[in-house]
């Protein structure tokens, strides 16, 4: 081990420099400018008055308080709905279990804004198809409604509908890794089935409970789409749609900027808290083989079971796409299908005479393919060095390369306006821009995932190959790099995934010229297309499907749970 | 405490049978050891018995009640019986006292009672010290000594042990053996002990069953378990054994290895193939010409000195191989002539062909 070729090192040494100065400006920059300017008044003299006017400005002030409200509603929801759903489907003979996981990432699949969208559909107070269904039903007049979606409830519960995916798959895990023998022992000493519950099952799941309840709390604290959707027509604020108000004109960036920092700020504090509760693994499992769970028979109510979970899901998918594709091919968006009104001018509309879309597409397919593969790329060069310390200082890469996570699309997306509006590098108005903020977003999860797969490989397999004879270059190729292929393709679709679906970034760095899929649909809002919107929404899911069924075949157990920027 | 019986179990997945027609009674306060490889349905018979699983046939009586029966199968928590998990399944979000208080206070005894009864455990288990301890804070030794405890202090019916010694090292493996055997005799519960280490069950158990494909293949005493094995299974699982194959000559004569041995055990039949097992230190090896009957001749192989013995490997006429422990004084180099004395006393027929 002593004898290492010297060159070699010469190589890495400027590799890891540059790597982390690359990684530096990524998150520096933007960040730097973002502090700078919320302390600066609109013609550059340092400040304190934008907070002033932060915390004492009531229509900064609601916005504030109305997105803890949120945040801790949508959590308690979530945690509410995902611990039982989750305990039913890992630690019950509940019927269709499979099936009901299986959906449930498909509610993951879909974009929240795309459900916020279809929810204005079904419960629009006027429109919205249940609604109608409701007056038909009860007779009621017109002007009254069932659901009003356009509320603070509202959009809690769009919100909610899918975040508790989240929480679902964190705890539905842990309790299928959770030894069965450790309840089976509660059995034996002669606790029923509830008690056994009670005192073991639940507080050995409590960890990750509350840790999914962060994580719902994170999803919506950053949220916009569902926010500007539902919000601004109900006529409040969200902080993030209250930043991206801010833009529109006159632009204030001052203020958006110290409006950014708050959620900066809480959203480290609660990754931190989030590790801290993830981190302790006194509970994890102790030493020795464990049998497999045995399950809770549910007897008579095992049908109710499936019944609820599947009413459960309907809320964020079978309702949502039935009223999707209603309006997609419907003459009239706001009636229920037959076969007279059954159309596909939609289609041919949003395809052939909507002029912003194909450039949109081409956009963001010229994106997700450029951060994909750039991300995947720097990903994969930092996971192999930090997994196999190449280098003095890889510590310094795993943290940068994870510092992202901790800040929100829309901070980003305001440091990122800063950065690049002016000299040396203008870049605002291209779509260099927008590949620097995709790359910066996807670097955390596509560096997590390799980071993982790196580690899977041993390193003995790679000294195996090299005691053999084979160079290190060699073994790379000729060892790791076959080992490491699924990883790498799996990653690659999922940050072409999360690239389609980014909304809160692009949404303050897009022009007329750089318009991606996301920020379209959000734009046809203005102009009420519902019919383009429909057929793209569903457009980009069945691309993010696509793209995440190839990457499961490849890649199979690339978790989608990982990433955690909304 | 009760006897614990098993009446024609049969329990199958499918058309995978993972027990099949197993009678076995266990008196008042035996250890009975199930004794198997992996697979041959020593760990699904106790989990019937604890009752995790239901029997597709036949039932388990304890004290004369019908506990687990095709129809009917009483829940673990309401058996009253105790289980010692191979991963000990000591919960990490309770500390030592509270992990083996937990049995009583689900019993509902008030705390004067868990207090005395927890005291009184944990001194004899030697836990004392580490009462306030969490699990994930132990050592494999002491985990297992909480596992046991918090089976005991219940006062069980019944105790079921499954591979409760697999997860430790060697040297505390047989410590803590005779710390079981030592609480057995103790506490004199009615025990069923899974394990696929003999050693293991000749140190602790009473009674030994070997099981193999499903079946109990032999019922007996450690001794009789090792002095005369009934199948060439239970022979070679044992241990220590040759097991070779002829003709039988008559009732009590084989042709094997190129020579006529005479054999004990069951009567044989002119003209069958017959399985004949002998330890390998039963049979003793010498350079000079045949002196007695049951003689065999043979050319040394290879010999190993093990310190307390001398292990031979010798090939007989046939090509057969033979494996030989000898005295380490006895001496003898690879490729000379040797003779093989296998005493007719040791020289069991054993029951079917050489099919295992």
């Amino acid at each position: 081990m002593t004898a290492k070729a010297p060159r070699l090192f010469d190589v890495s040494r400027p590799v890891l420099i540059a790597v982390a100065a690359l990684l530096a400006i990524l998150i520096a920059l933007p960040m730097g400018w973002l502090i700078v300017t919320s302390f600066s008044t609109k013609d550059g003299q340092a400040t304190l008055g934008n907070f002033v006017t932060l915390f004492t400005d009531p229509s900064f002030l609601d916005p504030l308080l109305a997105t803890l409200l949120l945040s801790v509603s949508v959590s308690v929801i979530c945690c509410a709905v995902a611990a039982p759903m989750g305990w039913l489907v890992a630690r019950t003979d509940m019927p269709l279990s499979r099936t009901v996981r299986t959906l449930v990432m498909a509610s993951l699949v879909t974009p929240p804004f795309v459900g916020a969208v279809a929810w204005e559909m079904l419960a629009a107070p006027n429109s919205g198809l249940l609604n109608q269904l409701w007056r038909l039903i009860t007779g009621a007049p017109d002007d009254e409604a069932l659901f009003d979606i356009y509320t603070f409830e509202g959009l809690i519960f769009a919100i909610a509908c899918y975040t508790f995916p989240y929480v679902f798959i964190l705890v539905a895990n842990a309790l299928d890794r959770m030894p069965g023998e450790l309840e089976d022992a509660s059995s034996m000493l002669g606790a029923r089935t509830w008690a056994t519950a009670r005192r073991i099952t639940v507080p050995l799941a409590l960890p990750t409970l509350l840790a999914g309840a962060l994580v719902a709390f994170l999803q919506t604290l950053n949220q916009f789409g569902s926010p500007a959707i539902l919000a601004i027509p109900a006529g409040f604020h969200t902080l993030t749609t209250k930043i991206w108000s801010l833009f529109q004109f006159p632009p204030k960036p001052e203020l958006a900027s110290a409006a950014a920092l708050p959620l900066l700020v809480l959203t480290v504090a609660l990754l931190r808290a989030q590790s801290l509760v993830l981190g302790r693994r006194g509970y994890a499992v102790l030493g020795g083989k464990y049998g497999a769970p045995r399950l809770i028979r549910l007897g008579p109510w095992r049908w109710p079971a499936v019944g609820l979970a599947l009413f459960v899901l309907s809320l964020p998918l079978f309702l949502p796409y039935a009223a999707l594709l209603n309006t997609a091919f419907s003459k009239v968006s706001s009636q229920l299908i037959t076969p007279q009104t059954f159309t596909l001018h939609n289609v041919v509309f949003t395809f052939g005479e909507l002029s912003s879309t194909l450039p949109a597409l081409q956009n963001t397919f010229v994106l997700a393919t450029a951060t994909a593969t750039v991300g995947g790329l720097l990903a994969l060069l930092i996971a192999y060095i930090v997994a196999r310390r190449a280098v003095v200082g890889h510590r310094v890469l795993a943290f940068l390369a994870t510092a992202p996570l901790a800040i929100p699309g829309i901070v980003l997306g305001v440091g990122l306006f800063l950065a690049y509006t002016r000299p040396p590098l203008t870049l605002y108005g291209t779509l260099w821009i927008l590949l620097i903020a995709f790359v910066t977003i996807e670097l955390p999860a596509a560096y997590q995932q390799l980071g993982s797969a790196f580690h899977s490989v041993h390193p003995e397999l790679e000294e195996a190959g090299r005691m053999l004879g084979a160079t290190r270059l060699r073994t790379l190729k000729d060892i790791t790099a076959p080992l490491l292929r699924s990883a790498a393709i799996a990653t690659w679709c999922f940050v072409f995934v999360g690239v389609i679906r980014e909304l809160s970034a692009a949404v303050i760095l897009f022009t007329s010229e750089t318009k991606v899929l996301s920020v379209l649909i959000f734009d046809l809002k203005e102009s009420g297309d519902v019919g383009a919107i429909a057929v793209l929404s569903l457009t980009m899911v069945i691309l993010t499907t696509v793209v995440i069924v190839i990457a499961n075949r490849i890649g199979g157990s690339v978790r989608l749970t990982s990433r955690v920027a909304g | 405490m009760a006897s614990v019986e098993l009446k024609n179990l049969g329990k199958r997945y499918g058309h995978a049978v993972a027990v099949d027609d197993v009678s076995l009674t266990i008196g008042h306060g035996q250890l009975v050891c199930l004794l198997g490889p992996s697979g041959c349905g020593k760990t699904t018979t106790l989990r019937l018995l604890a009752g995790f699983v239901e029997p597709s046939a036949g039932e388990i009586l304890v004290g004369g009640k019908v506990l687990s029966s095709p129809q009917r199968t009483v829940p673990p928590e309401g058996r009253n019986m105790s289980m010692i998990f191979q991963s000990y399944a000591l919960w990490p979000h309770m500390t030592v006292a509270e992990n083996v208080a937990y049995g009583l206070r689900i019993r509902k005894m008030d705390k004067a009672t868990v207090d005395a009864k927890l005291k009184a455990i944990l001194s004899t288990a030697r836990l004392e010290a580490l009462a306030e301890r969490y699990p994930g804070e132990l050592s494999g030794g002491q985990q297992q000594r909480v596992s046991l405890a918090r089976a005991l202090v219940v006062e069980p019916e019944t105790l079921l042990l499954d591979e409760p010694l697999s997860n430790l090292d060697a040297n505390l493996r047989e410590e803590m053996r005779f710390e079981i055997r030592r609480l057995h005799d103790r506490y004199r519960y009615t025990t069923v002990y899974v394990t696929h280490d003999q050693s293991e069950a000749m140190t602790t158990a009473d009674l030994i069953a070997v099981m193999n494909l499903g079946r109990i293949e032999q019922l007996g005493t450690p001794k009789e378990i090792y002095d005369a094995p009934h199948s060439a299974f239970v022979a070679r699982f044992i241990g220590g054994s040759n097991i070779l194959s002829g003709k039988a000559l008559d009732a009590g004569h084989v042709a094997i290895g190129g020579g006529t041995l005479a054999t004990t055990g069951r009567p044989l039949v002119a003209g069958e193939t017959v399985t004949v097992s002998i330890r390998q230190h039963e049979i003793e090896i010498s350079t000079a010409a045949p002196s007695a009957a049951n003689m065999l001749h043979g050319v040394v192989g290879r010999q190993v000195f093990l310190g307390a013995s001398r292990d031979y490997t010798v090939a007989l006429d046939d090509g057969t191989e033979l494996r030989v422990t000898a005295s380490p004084m006895q001496d003898i180099a690879p490729g000379r002539e040797v003779w093989l004395r296998l005493p007719a006393e040791r020289c069991r027929a054993l029951m079917g062909g050489n099919d295992t």
